[in-house]
């Protein structure tokens, strides 16, 4: 075949296709990224925070260039029920110094940031331009890609699909072997604005320390999860749900939204916020359920592609998952055209790097995470439950003496109308899960 | 034939503070249009010019992937004079015989840009234009007059054209030339004559109090009415509510009735 | 100050008043049938001067008029369209500096209309300058006692040597058909940027038909391509005069409320209720334009799938040829 017009096709400038995109550049190979927006990010949605350790050896000290909003310091985890919420609030200084560990960003700076990088790494960043089909020699081989504009086709040795949750590449080049509803769901945001000063006091936090709160319950009768992310002069606050249950209970997430707004434990901190900015996606849920064939001849699948994302209750890390497995890729790409053996076996190197480190290896710990967090009892029985029991063991009803904690969890658990066989059966995933 | 189009890098009106938004307005994407096409009637390129810091590179890039053949950048402040850019321009295409602009830019929105530099070319202009027709032997340019009227000007080279952003659709640049012009040279030049930076005083738009016929009436009370109720635009005139859609159509409806513009039950 | 007025056929140009106005009743008026045009300033003109000329010319006017307003240091044009042109002709060849599209204009301020109507910018002008007043942001007062000004002839009895070329004028056409509907039409349901779809145009024509309105839109709108051109209400657009104007995701610049008339009621969208068409507007309803649009729709029975008259459609979106 005639030689190809590029070495790598990189698709999609989210944080996946960037990443892909310097590390293939820098090993000298010719690259074209493609994006379907005005810029890199201009699109792109999330809740809010990154962790972006990973970039340690790709961007030496990242954090004195990275445009972020604040270091995530403080970290909450909260359990809501109608009128209780139970909060594992956890602090640390050290996490507000170098390396740092998470930061709440826009999407918009930060994928514009990292393609800033992959340009001044060599790769040709080509905008408004998007990819709409695959194209692939007799023996199914990916030679290239198709894309909307006059003449648009574009050859290259290997093609690294990074364009997203629900990504066209992977399905027309028929890797998911079955794509299913139930295995995404709806994540749905508002960008709040608020003085930095009010948000300072009300978090509790100084400078440029920022707050993380993930939310289990709180989105009523729809299973999901929510959270709450402090940005400069901005607070992210959305909820992520179940598709099918959605359907079901015929409910707007605009709805859900502003009842979690409402809630007793969330209202005092978004109070007087003003509404910038409304926005919806869809989240890979299920993890490692879900994941297509990530290698085949020709072509990678990398970040949302792929499912790569973690979103485990009380995880929702996606965008490092993302930069992690677009890295790999492009390296495996880089070998591929070294030895130029672009074949599955000549890109194998791709699913040895995601099974050796952390994408795969946390997917595999927390395969079971995802259908517990998401599961009725975590949803609607456990909630209550657990408040109950808390509110039971503060709450000081003398004269009467301070009741045991083996019988109220007892009776707690009767209440709720939860079995013991399961409550420990799902104790003990949870175990293995997040213990 | 040089042809020339001049572009200005503007934000867009949808993001006006975030640059990364900005690019090209509907006019100037017309005008680089026209220009492309006159060049392929005459069998020549297109010269794409602008004033403005290294951002206006972008609105360059943009036109030669388009299939301008040449981009200069005069090197220049975004907030430069409408006077100072049109003599930067004039000055660096003293030769050009069809300069094809916007009608005005979007931020500055005083469309003389265009006339100014007609003026230093001693060319022929026409400003506004809304239809166009191009022939080998010249240009046939339709612009508005007053009361919805138009006016037919035949247009010889050198001329100056400034049409509206909906008399053409830019063509979409072709995957080939969208990467060459991505690494294409740009000629950054310096001013001739020095650009003064346009100084103002901004606020947000209050329209002004119209000037009203002395109110006719015979008692005091008729003429202040006469005056309350003419449509004096300096002060609110009338009910606002905020409402949720459904409710909102339901209301104007209402309206619409009372008004009896529409029948009642 | 004085005023420069183009003149057609003894027709005073939009905002021709208003910068003789403006400039205390201080004003030359050039082009064909000046003394006519003269004569229709009585009560507003104090002192005219009438220059008698053929056809619209800017360059060889700009060339005439320089010698004439050498020694006025405030020029004003009244920004019509030949104001618009002629202007920066001038400014060019007196070597002053030009302030277009002003909302208000005085020897020591100028106050321009800029990011499409949304900001003013304000500013002192050196002594001589050259400006434009937008059509429409004025008004006049025609004094009780309307007589006439004393008008003085200064038309050149021979032109000065051409160096500036001017375009031919092959004809000047009567108003498009396609606008006429527009023009006339006692009601009017207008688009602006606010609406998110080019189906919204059509959504608006629908609702305008079940109303007995035509379908107008803003620069923003037309310029998207999503209307042709001839549906644009405003100073460059059609200038229309309706008594209902239904304003759905228009902020109401200046350009566009100017050629708006003066209509008895006006009903404004907006999600913004600080921007001028609010203040306009009879009622003033904050919400989401397209959400209302849909709901008022079905409210109409002129959903998409509800059957529209077709006649009602095609003149309301200017397809309509007669
Ligand atoms: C509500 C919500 C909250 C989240 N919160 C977090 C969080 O707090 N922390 C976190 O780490 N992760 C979070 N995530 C997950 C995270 O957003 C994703 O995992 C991450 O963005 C994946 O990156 P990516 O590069 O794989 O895909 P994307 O970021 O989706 O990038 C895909 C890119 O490809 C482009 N593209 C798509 N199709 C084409 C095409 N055909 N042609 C050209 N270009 C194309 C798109 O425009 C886009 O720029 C959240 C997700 C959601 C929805
Ligand atoms: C020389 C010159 C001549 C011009 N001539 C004309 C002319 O003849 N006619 C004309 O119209 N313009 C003209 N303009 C342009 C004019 O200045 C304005 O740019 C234009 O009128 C603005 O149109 P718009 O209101 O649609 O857009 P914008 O000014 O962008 O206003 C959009 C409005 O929609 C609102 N909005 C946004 N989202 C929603 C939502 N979901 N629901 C409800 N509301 C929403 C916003 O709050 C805003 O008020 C001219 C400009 C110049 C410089
Ligand atoms: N800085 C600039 N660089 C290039 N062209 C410009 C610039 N400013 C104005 N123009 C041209 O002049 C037209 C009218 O602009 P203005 O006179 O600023 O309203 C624009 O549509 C452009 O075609």
């Amino acid at each position: 075949m005639s030689t190809p017009d590029v070495d790598v096709v990189v698709v999609g400038a989210g944080p996946a296709g960037s990443c892909a995109a310097i590390v293939a550049a820098r090993a000298g190979l010719s690259v074209v990224l493609l994006e379907r927006g005005p810029f890199p990010g201009s699109k792109n949605m999330y809740g809010g925070v990154v962790y972006p350790r990973i970039l340690d050896g790709l961007i030496p000290n990242w954090w004195e260039e990275a445009p972020i909003q604040r270091w995530v310091t403080r970290r909450s985890t909260m359990l809501l029920t109608e009128t209780q919420a139970l909060t594992v609030d956890f602090r640390s200084e050290a996490w507000g110094k170098p390396p740092y560990n998470g930061a709440t960003a826009f999407r918009p700076d930060w994928d514009h940031w990292l393609a800033s990088h992959a340009e001044a790494a060599g790769a040709q960043l080509l905008t408004d331009t998007t990819v709409v089909g695959l194209l692939r020699d007799s023996s199914g081989a990916v030679t290239g890609v198709r894309t909307d504009r006059p003449d648009g086709d574009l050859t290259a040795r290997v093609v690294i699909a990074c364009d997203g949750v629900n990504s066209f590449l992977a399905k027309e080049a028929g890797l998911y072997t079955h794509t299913d509803a139930k295995h995404f769901t709806l994540g749905v945001k508002e960008t709040l604005s608020l003085p930095k000063e009010v948000i300072d006091e009300r978090f509790a936090v100084r400078e440029r320390d920022g707050v993380d709160i993930e939310i289990i319950g709180g989105t009523g009768k729809v299973n999901g999860g929510g959270f709450l992310y402090t940005g400069l002069d901005t607070l992210a606050v959305g909820v992520v749900l179940k598709l099918p249950k959605l359907a079901a209970q015929q409910q707007r997430p605009e709805q859900l939204i502003a009842g979690l707004k409402q809630h007793p434990g969330i209202a005092p901190l978004v109070q007087g916020a003003e509404l910038k900015e409304y926005s919806a996606h869809l989240i890979p849920e299920a993890g490692v359920a879900m994941m297509p064939r990530m290698t085949m001849p020709g072509m990678l699948v990398a970040g949302d592609a792929a499912a790569l994302c973690l979103a485990a209750g009380i995880w929702l890390e996606g965008v490092n998952f993302a930069m992690a497995s677009g890295m790999y890729a492009a390296e495996a790409a880089v070998e591929a055209v070294r030895k130029s053996d672009t074949s599955a076996a000549g890109l194998a190197g791709y699913q040895r790097r995601l099974e050796g480190t952390f994408v795969l290896k946390d997917h595999r710990k927390l395969r079971r995470a995802p259908e517990l967090v998401l599961s009725d009892r975590v949803q609607h029985l456990y909630p209550p439950m657990v408040a109950n029991v808390v509110e039971r063991m503060f709450h000081v009803d003398n004269p009467n003496p301070k009741p045991g904690l083996r019988r109220i969890l007892d009776q707690e658990r009767r209440k709720a109308g939860v079995k013991r066989r399961d409550l420990l059966r799902d104790g003990w995933t949870g175990f293995r899960s997040f213990g | 034939m040089s042809i020339v189009a001049c572009v200005k890098w503007v934000s867009h009106p949808g993001e006006p503070h975030d640059e990364r938004f900005a690019g090209m307005s509907p006019a100037d994407q017309s005008a680089l249009e026209f220009a492309l096409q006159q060049a392929a009637l005459l069998g020549t390129g297109v010269t794409v010019i602008t004033v403005g810091p290294s951002g206006a590179d972008k609105v360059l890039r943009d036109a030669l992937a388009c299939g301008a053949t040449r981009a200069i950048r005069i090197e220049a402040p975004t907030t430069a004079a409408g006077t100072d850019v049109a003599t930067a321009i004039a000055d660096h295409i003293t030769d050009a015989e069809w300069v094809w602009c916007g009608d005005y830019s979007l931020d500055r929105g005083a469309g003389s840009v265009p006339a100014f530099i007609a003026a230093h070319l001693g060319a022929e202009q026409a400003l506004g234009v809304i239809h166009i027709d191009l022939a080998a032997d010249g240009v046939r340019a339709t612009r508005r007059l007053d009361g919805g009227r138009r006016e037919l000007l035949g247009l010889q080279a050198p001329a100056v054209v400034s049409v509206e952003g909906a008399t053409a659709r830019l063509r979409r640049a072709g995957l080939a030339s969208l990467r060459s012009a991505a690494a294409a040279q740009i000629e950054v030049v310096p001013a001739t004559t020095p650009i003064h930076r346009a100084e103002f005083m901004v606020r947000p738009y209050r329209p002004r109090a119209r000037e009203l016929a002395a109110p006719a009436g015979d008692t005091p009370l008729d003429r202040l009415r006469v005056l309350t109720d003419a449509g004096a635009a300096s002060v609110a005139r009338g009910e606002m509510v905020a409402l949720e859609p459904a409710d909102a159509a339901a209301r104007i409806v209402q309206a619409l009735t009372d008004w009896g513009y529409l029948p009642h039950g | 100050m004085i005023a420069v007025v183009a003149v057609r056929e003894g027709q005073l140009p939009s905002g021709g008043d208003e910068a003789v106005a403006e400039c205390g009743g201080r004003a030359v008026l050039i082009g064909s049938g000046t003394a006519a045009a003269a004569a229709d300033l009585a009560g507003i003109a104090r002192t005219v001067t009438v220059v008698e000329m053929s056809s619209f010319q800017p360059g060889a006017w700009a060339a005439v008029l320089a010698p004439l307003l050498q020694h006025e240091p405030a020029v004003v044009l009244p920004g019509s369209p030949d104001g618009r042109d002629l202007a920066p002709r001038l400014a060019a060849l007196l070597h002053r500096p030009l302030y277009a599209g002003a909302l208000s204009v005085t020897p020591d301020r100028v106050e321009l209309t800029r990011r499409g109507g949304t900001e003013i910018h304000q500013t002192h002008p050196g002594p001589d300058f050259v400006a434009t007043l937008q059509p429409g942001v004025r008004g006049v007062t025609v004094a009780a006692d309307a007589t006439a000004p004393a008008v003085t002839d200064a038309t050149p009895t021979h032109l000065p040597r051409q160096e500036h070329r001017d375009a031919t004028v092959l004809a000047v056409l009567p108003p498009d058909p396609a606008t006429i509907d527009l023009a006339e039409a006692p009601r009017i349901i207008g688009g602006g940027a606010g609406l998110d779809d080019e189906a919204r145009m059509q959504q608006l024509v629908r609702i305008g038909s079940a109303i007995g309105a035509s379908m107008g839109a803003t620069r923003v709108i037309t310029d998207r391509g999503w209307v042709p051109h001839e549906r644009q209400i405003g100073t460059t657009g059609v200038v229309v005069d309706p008594d209902l104007y239904l304003a759905f995701g228009v902020s109401g610049a200046v350009q566009h409320t100017s050629g708006l008339g003066d209509p008895a009621h006006i009903v404004s969208v907006n999600v913004d209720g600080h921007c001028p068409m609010m203040q306009l507007a009879d009622l003033a309803i904050v919400s989401d334009a397209n959400a209302t649009l849909d709901h008022l729709a079905r409210l109409l029975g002129a959903d998409a799938d509800a059957d529209v008259d077709a006649d009602s459609t095609d003149a309301a979106t200017g397809t309509e040829t007669a």
